[in-house]
């Protein structure tokens, strides 16, 4: 899956938990200090992240990460490594 | 025995605030008057046409904006009954002025569910039961059957105990009784009190149909909920939510509050009969409604109506009718049934029927039963309010809630 259409469908499933158009989850968007996103939230983008990319995701992996780019590359990374 | 003996009878109850979400009507208003209308607000549910259900109907609550109580990202993590709840707790507490109480550690929320995580139950196994691996991490608190207190106690900062009562269909009246005695006895100022469910599902109505407690009428879904009318034949599902802020009476004065009646009496007994069945002879139904009027300090004829709980099923309306033929003698109250106009709302029912029973105490107006115009055997010995709603002196009123396990509910509410 190329970056870009990764993107798109880690922006979509964030933007459906917090509840926003997808417009608003951009790649700078910061989940803990835009949206005081918790634990659970987290896990809930990572459980519809991981339906739709058939990958596991580890949560050391959710808690890791800074913002939605940061996101992005993660996965991105990991989609890669499993191919 | 007398649910509130024992404890300072001195301390008086004040009900303070209303909220109500049901097919009725969404504020307090638009459900007074549409009871008041005594019209039926059940409607035929496409979705349980094209399942081929035995029963294609129910009584829905009309959509509202959810975003007037909840934001959309909150209310992904509500199962409806939760939502209904906290929609109609704030209303309550708005009502009461008490959106920021003063001593939170002094307010509490009592909830009444009947079913409670029975449909988010059905529609998650519906989606997942094949991959139970990848359910949403959002299941546990959307499912848990204290999610509706939890949510009210989150919402207004009530630190207070925040408690859930699973007594089938007399839920949502133990709850605002049970909010009462702990107000009497000192340990909080304030509860927010009431009843929910959402149980307008295949699954939900499917299984009640089985049972043989719901009416067939699917050719005319408004005719189908009959209390004490002789072509009864079983009660229809409802949905809603319905809450009360009740008030220790120096604390409402203290604060300038309005008060909107006071709650007087609470009775609470079980048939221990049978798992489902009422006792045909309404004995102990009856024994509530006496100890509930004991604890109220009032005698029979001091009530003006009695809301009866009033199913519409053959069992529920001949064992209720005689039970408040032994309670009040043959020269009764008026009596009116709000499930008629409602559906039956289960865990809620006893709280949107409390709300209603008040406004009649407060008002005089008794609504008329949807649907009577004649009583078979025993029901025909109680005055059924038909027709229209009749006029009586505001005065105290009492309402009764059975539920399935035999519990008997009531309560008695008084103008002030």
């Amino acid at each position: 899956m190329e970056r870009a259409e990764l993107a798109e469908v880690v922006r979509s499933r964030i933007a459906q938990v917090v509840g926003v158009p997808v417009d608003e989850i951009g790649e700078g968007t910061d989940l803990r200090d835009e949206y005081e996103m918790d634990s659970l939230e987290l896990m809930e983008i990572g459980t519809r992240l991981e339906n739709t990319l058939g990958t596991r995701i580890s949560a050391d992996d959710l808690l890791e990460m800074r913002n939605v780019g940061h996101c992005i590359d993660l996965l991105h990374r990991r989609v890669q490594e499993r191919v | 025995m007398n649910a509130g003996a024992g404890v300072n009878r001195r301390v008086r109850v004040a009900v303070t605030g209303l909220g109500v979400k049901t097919p009725a009507g969404t504020h307090v208003k638009q459900f007074a008057d549409t009871l008041a209308e005594g019209r039926s607000t059940a409607a035929t549910v496409a979705e349980f046409v094209d399942l081929g259900l035995p029963v294609t109907f129910a009584c829905r609550v009309p959509e509202f904006d959810p975003t007037d109580y909840v934001s959309l990202r909150e209310l992904r993590q509500l199962d409806r009954a939760a939502f209904l709840a906290v929609a109609a707790a704030a209303d309550a507490v708005t009502d009461a002025r008490l959106e920021r109480p003063a001593v939170p550690e002094r307010v509490g929320v009592t909830v009444g569910i009947g079913a409670g995580g029975l449909t988010p139950a059905e529609l998650l196994v519906q989606e997942y039961g094949d991959r139970p691996a990848t359910v949403p991490a959002y299941t546990v608190p959307r499912i848990m059957a204290n999610a509706a207190a939890a949510r009210i106690s989150l919402r207004i900062g009530a630190r207070g105990s925040a408690l859930s009562y699973v007594m089938a269909c007399a839920s949502g009246a133990t709850a605002i009784g049970e909010a009462m005695l702990k107000i009497r006895s000192g340990e909080l100022d304030v509860v927010v009190a009431g009843g929910t469910e959402a149980c307008v599902s295949p699954v939900a109505v499917s299984s009640f149909a089985r049972m043989g407690a719901m009416s067939r009428r699917n050719d005319d879904p408004a005719a189908a909920c009959r209390p004490f009318d002789t072509g009864r034949d079983g009660f229809v599902m409802g949905e809603g939510a319905a809450f009360l802020v009740l008030e220790r009476w120096e604390h409402a004065e203290a604060r300038g509050a309005r008060v909107i009646a006071e709650l007087r009496g609470y009775g609470s007994n079980s048939d221990a009969h049978h798992i489902v069945a009422p006792r045909s002879d309404g004995a102990v139904a009856a024994a509530c409604m006496r100890l509930a009027l004991a604890d109220a300090e009032l005698a029979p004829a001091e009530i003006g109506h009695v809301n009866a709980h009033g199913t519409g099923t053959l069992y529920n309306d001949l064992a209720e009718a005689r039970a408040i033929v032994a309670c009040f003698g043959a020269d009764g109250p008026p009596v009116t049934a709000p499930k008629g106009v409602l559906g039956h709302s289960l865990g809620a029912a006893g709280a949107v029927e409390a709300v209603a029973t008040l406004l009649s105490a407060v008002s005089g107006t008794v609504p008329p039963v949807a649907n009577f115009t004649t009583g078979d055997g025993d029901t025909a010995l109680i005055d059924v309010v038909a027709g229209r709603a009749r006029q009586v002196a505001p005065q105290p009123a009492l309402t009764n809630s059975f539920g399935f396990g035999g519990h008997n509910v009531s309560l008695v509410f008084a103008p002030c």
